[in-house]
């Protein structure tokens, strides 16, 4: 049995346990009368403030029971935010504002004046929005115009379609792909002005980056830029995320460049290095977005992307990497929709992940959290009506915050038609901003829709399904051999067919679309011009990266050579990449390795 | 009845969304129509000569990563550059091809983009309507592998008007034995659906290229028609090493023909053995003589039996006749636990038959498979 089955038992067990201590709580006294205990003592500590309007709201909501079964079956089931098993949130306070403390009124309705008490550490805003666009600089100066009122600077990458594969910007038959969808980085160079001005060493910024098959290399050329900016000291404090999560290319987004286990082994190369080198980096966002997005259900979503996480913990233990090393270095990205399935999703992933890793890979409390970055579905807005886009992301939001999201995108709704236009961008930031600090739903209280009837009958149907899900691809031979086999890959294109055929025969309403269409306004299209890089632009790209080429092609064969070596060997390719970054382009680099171990070969 | 209508189905270069282009395919074979199906992430090299190849009625290009203008143009350029005029490109983008673009793109010779929000029904409606009608006169072919398209398209169009099949499986000792040209080798690979013929045969190729600079290869692939309804002709998508110019390759669907190949094979096979190219490989899915049955004294000079470890117990061994005819009998994915086990068993059932067949263990789907090696090696020094 792979560790996925024991996954499996494992959350049997533990659902056992759990009416183990309910019983337990019931007949034995002791132990009752300590629950009951505890569960006082956190009741009276839980601190109260002030609504804008008056109104006091305790910081922490929870159930109203004092029997201590039901305390049991709470406090084991699902826990306390920031407790095992983190169904209720991954941290004690997220999304709170500093704490307000109650005021006493005079009797003319004004507030006493109150010594001044120091504010409570603020923890960083959960927005991060995605964005890339035409050159480096171009895309610069799009993550200074995002951030110009954030405290924390939380960026994320976009790359342009040849970046993502591999391939440098001169490579046959990709001009008029330069800068579509993306930022085109060819070079350390470029990497250089993408994020200038920004301080990448300072705990106030992070840097997600959105690629997957050359991941390493990208990695590699990110170190280098930081290096070449702030010295070799930089490195262990640098912030953020790279997706590099093969895997989920293979099974949805079909951006794998070098065989599946050649692209597991520079995976893992890269992990033992940054889990080792770079202690606040994640090297690996386990993803579920994009199978969501290639058209699963969100079961499925949630079931493959905690599988390919448990398969990719195997693997980095079986390197040898410590599970208290990787543990808390690895994050997770599921996107949100607007089927009901998301009003539990994540928490349940979230209590999944901790149960497994705890009891089937030894993990300890760090490594146990499910740090997860959720995005809005882009599968979902509709170029029909393409404003209705704005309602659909904000119900997302709602949707993905009240599973307490560590992280979140929301998409513009012009994505339809475009990388978004600066006014519609603007309006998905505020989105999240009026959600959170606007509205009232979260900031006042934790748990705040947590434990409705109908959240926990989704939670218990969910949570099913998925290790239905698990034992079926356990029946396979685990994840890799499913991999393989294209089991998720079939699924998901089923399940995308099933979803169209949905929409064409109207059992799914899609507003603006298949139902109360409009003729005219169905149309409509966004009237700002749409983000298409100049011809101009595609080619000083060109220009520069043949200069770059020429400048360093003696050392770039040097390096190569050295790289393909290592690669032959079979040892850990990271630190040649490293060096290797700094003289040669992604295209080179990728080429050469794709000499010594293939190419992917496409699944269909 | 009508020949089916046949076009190729691609994603553009650097862009990998194919959840949209995966629906198309299965409605358009819903309805009668023939995919060659290229995959994601494929170049306007790659999709015009496939296109010319395959002779296809147009190419279906679905592109959601941008930059369609240049791509489709450059389609349509290269298309007109080799003399494929008849050849047609149409696509869609969902809604990241604008009215403007769509506009910009007629211009420049693409017949229709289907926007965001357009039916299933409504394309597949135009497809047929537009591609369905038979081509009238066609351009002079301007190459030699144009002309070889144009002569398959024939041939296939012939049985599809009714022209009836002779004999398609040969006796073993024929009268009149058939002429190939003078260095052509024909072999044929058949066995069970998922053995992994199309990766091994893809892999074949890549050796052959490399060690012969100035060969040529052809590839005659099959895939069966669903009932009543078109085809998916999936094999080039997975293969990397044959989208080259010295391989032509050409997919065929059943056709409402039992055991894996199509009416029109054996006159398309007679054809490309005599058309000047190193080795034609004929690719079929099956294991009982129906599915190879040119060989000996026929056009096929050797025949390859690809086998999956995994074909349950030594007794279903025995239902496949193609363990006593086969030259060579390969056992891929010879990494699976159950490989061990095959090939003794295989091995037993070779040395019974007593008829000098070659056992060889390959894993197809790994870089530089030493047993692919073996393999080629001996196809590449087997007397004629």
């Amino acid at each position: 049995m792979s560790k996925l089955g024991q996954v499996v038992e494992s959350i049997g067990n533990y659902n056992k346990f759990v009416l183990d201590q309910v019983k337990r709580a019931r007949t034995d006294e002791k132990f009752g009368r300590e629950l009951l205990g505890r569960w006082n003592d956190t009741k009276a500590k839980i601190p109260f403030s002030r609504t804008p309007t008056g109104l006091p709201l305790p910081r922490l909501a929870l159930p109203e029971i004092d029997e201590p079964g039901e305390i049991a079956r709470y406090l084991f089931a699902e826990g306390l935010p920031g407790e095992f098993p983190f169904l209720n949130g991954a941290y004690r306070e997220m999304y709170l504002e500093p704490v307000r403390e109650i005021e006493s009124f005079e009797k003319n309705g004004e507030p006493a004046p109150r010594p001044a008490r120091p504010p409570l550490p603020q923890a960083e805003e959960p927005t991060r929005l995605f964005s890339g666009l035409m050159l480096a600089e171009d895309t610069n100066e799009r993550f200074h115009y995002l951030t110009q009122h954030q405290r924390t600077h939380r960026l994320s990458t976009a790359f342009d379609g040849p970046t993502l594969y591999g391939i440098d910007s001169d490579a046959d038959g990709v001009f008029g792909k330069i800068g579509e969808g993306g930022v085109a980085i060819d070079t350390v160079e470029d990497m250089v002005r993408l994020y200038d001005g920004f301080d990448l060493g300072s705990p106030n910024f992070s840097a997600s980056m959105t690629i997957s098959g050359p991941a390493p290399i990208i990695m590699a050329m990110y170190i280098a830029a930081a290096k070449r900016r702030f010295g070799p000291k930089v490195v262990s404090k640098l912030r953020g995320t790279i997706q590099a999560d093969i895997f989920k290319e293979v099974q949805a987004q079909n951006e794998t460049i070098f065989p599946i286990e050649a692209s597991l082994r520079f995976l893992t190369d890269m992990v033992e290095f940054t889990t080792r080198e770079m202690p606040r980096w994640y090297p690996i966002s386990i993803s579920g977005y994009h199978i969501g997005e290639a058209g699963s259900t969100p079961v499925q979503q949630a079931a493959y992307t905690l599988s390919n996480g448990f398969a990719y913990a195997e693997m980095f233990a079986a390197r040898g990497i410590p599970v208290d090393q990787f543990g808390p270095r690895l994050s997770f990205f599921l996107d949100c929709g607007l089927d009901v399935e998301y009003i539990a999703l994540s928490r349940v992933s979230r209590r999944i992940w901790a149960i497994g890793m705890r009891d089937v890979f030894e993990a300890g409390p760090r490594a146990q959290l499910f740090k997860l970055h959720t995005q809005t579905s882009g599968r979902s807005l509709i170029a029909a009506e393409f404003k209705n886009n704005l309602t659909r992301t904000a119900a997302e939001l709602m949707l993905a915050y009240m599973n307490a999201t560590n992280s979140s995108h929301s998409n513009s709704a012009d994505e339809p038609f475009t990388t978004p236009s600066e006014e519609w961008i603007r309006l998905a930031a505020h989105g999240q901003a009026i959600l959170l600090e606007e509205s009232g739903i979260f900031k006042h209280t934790m748990n705040m829709l947590s434990g409705s009837p109908g959240m926990k009958a989704v939670e218990r149907s969910v949570e099913a399904a998925i290790l239905d899900e698990f034992r079926e691809i356990e029946r396979l031979g685990g994840v890799l051999a499913a991999v393989e086999d294209r089991y998720q890959r079939s699924q998901i294109q089923n399940a995308a067919h099933r979803y169209e055929q949905q929409i064409y025969n109207g059992t799914r309403p899609i507003i603006g679309l298949n139902r109360y269409r409009d003729g005219a306004e169905a149309e409509e299209i966004p009237e700002v011009k749409l983000a298409r890089t100049p011809r101009k632009k595609q080619q000083l790209q060109v220009d520069r990266l043949a200069k770059f080429k020429k400048k360093n092609a003696e050392k770039a064969k040097r390096a190569l050579d050295k790289l393909a070596i290592v690669a032959e060997r079979g040892e850990n390719c990271f630190p040649m990449l490293l060096e290797a970054a700094e003289v040669c382009s992604l295209g080179q680099i990728s080429g050469r390795l794709q000499e010594v171990v293939g190419r992917f070969r496409p699944m269909v | 009845m009508a020949s089916s209508i046949r076009i190729l189905t691609a994603v553009p270069i650097c862009d990998g969304h194919d959840s949209a282009i995966n629906t198309i395919n299965l409605e358009f074979i819903r309805h009668g129509i023939e995919v060659i199906y290229l995959g994601y992430h494929r170049s306007v090299g790659d999709i015009v000569r496939a296109a010319t190849q395959e002779d296809v009625r147009a190419i279906g290009i679905s592109s959601y990563n941008g930059g369609h203008i240049e791509f489709f143009a450059e389609v349509v350029g290269h298309l007109r550059k080799r003399g494929a005029n008849d050849i047609k490109v149409f696509g869609g983008g969902g809604g990241t091809i604008t009215h403007e673009d769509a506009a910009a793109m007629k211009r420049k010779g693409v017949d229709n983009i289907f926007f965001a929000g357009t039916s299933l029904a409504e394309m597949t409606d135009y497809v047929r309507r537009h591609y369905g009608r038979p081509r009238v006169k066609r351009s002079r072919p301007k190459s030699p592998d144009q002309e070889l398209a144009h002569k398959l398209t024939a041939i296939e169009d012939g049985y599809a008007r009714g022209k009836r099949v002779t004999s398609n499986v040969q006796p073993v000792t024929l009268k009149k034995k058939a002429r190939n040209s003078s260095k052509t080798r024909v072999i044929g690979f058949t066995g069970p659906g998922g053995a992994g013929k199309t990766t091994l045969i893809d892999e074949l190729v890549l050796r052959f290229l490399n060690q012969n600079p100035e060969g040529r290869i052809a590839i005659l692939s099959h895939d069966p028609s669903v009932i009543g309804e078109g085809a998916l002709l999936g094999d080039r998508a997975t293969m990397i090493n044959s989208q080259n110019d010295r391989v032509f390759m050409r997919s065929m669907a059943t056709r409402g023909q039992a055991g894996g190949l199509s009416p029109a094979t054996h006159d398309c096979l007679t054809l490309l053995a005599r058309s000047g190219f190193d080795y034609v490989i004929i690719e079929t899915v099956g294991t009982g003589q129906e599915a190879m049955p040119f060989q000996k004294n026929g056009i096929v000079n050797q025949t390859v039996l690809v086998m999956n470890p995994d074909y349950g117990s030594r007794l279903q061994l025995q239902k496949i006749v193609m363990l006593d005819l086969a030259d060579i009998v390969v056992v891929n994915k010879s990494d699976l636990q159950r490989a061990r086990t095959a090939h003794t068993e295989i091995e037993q059932r070779l040395e019974q038959n007593r008829r000098n067949q070659q056992l060889i263990d390959t894993v197809a789907k790994r870089h530089r498979d030493p047993g692919v090696d073996q393999l080629f090696g001996l196809i590449s020094r087997s007397e004629l």
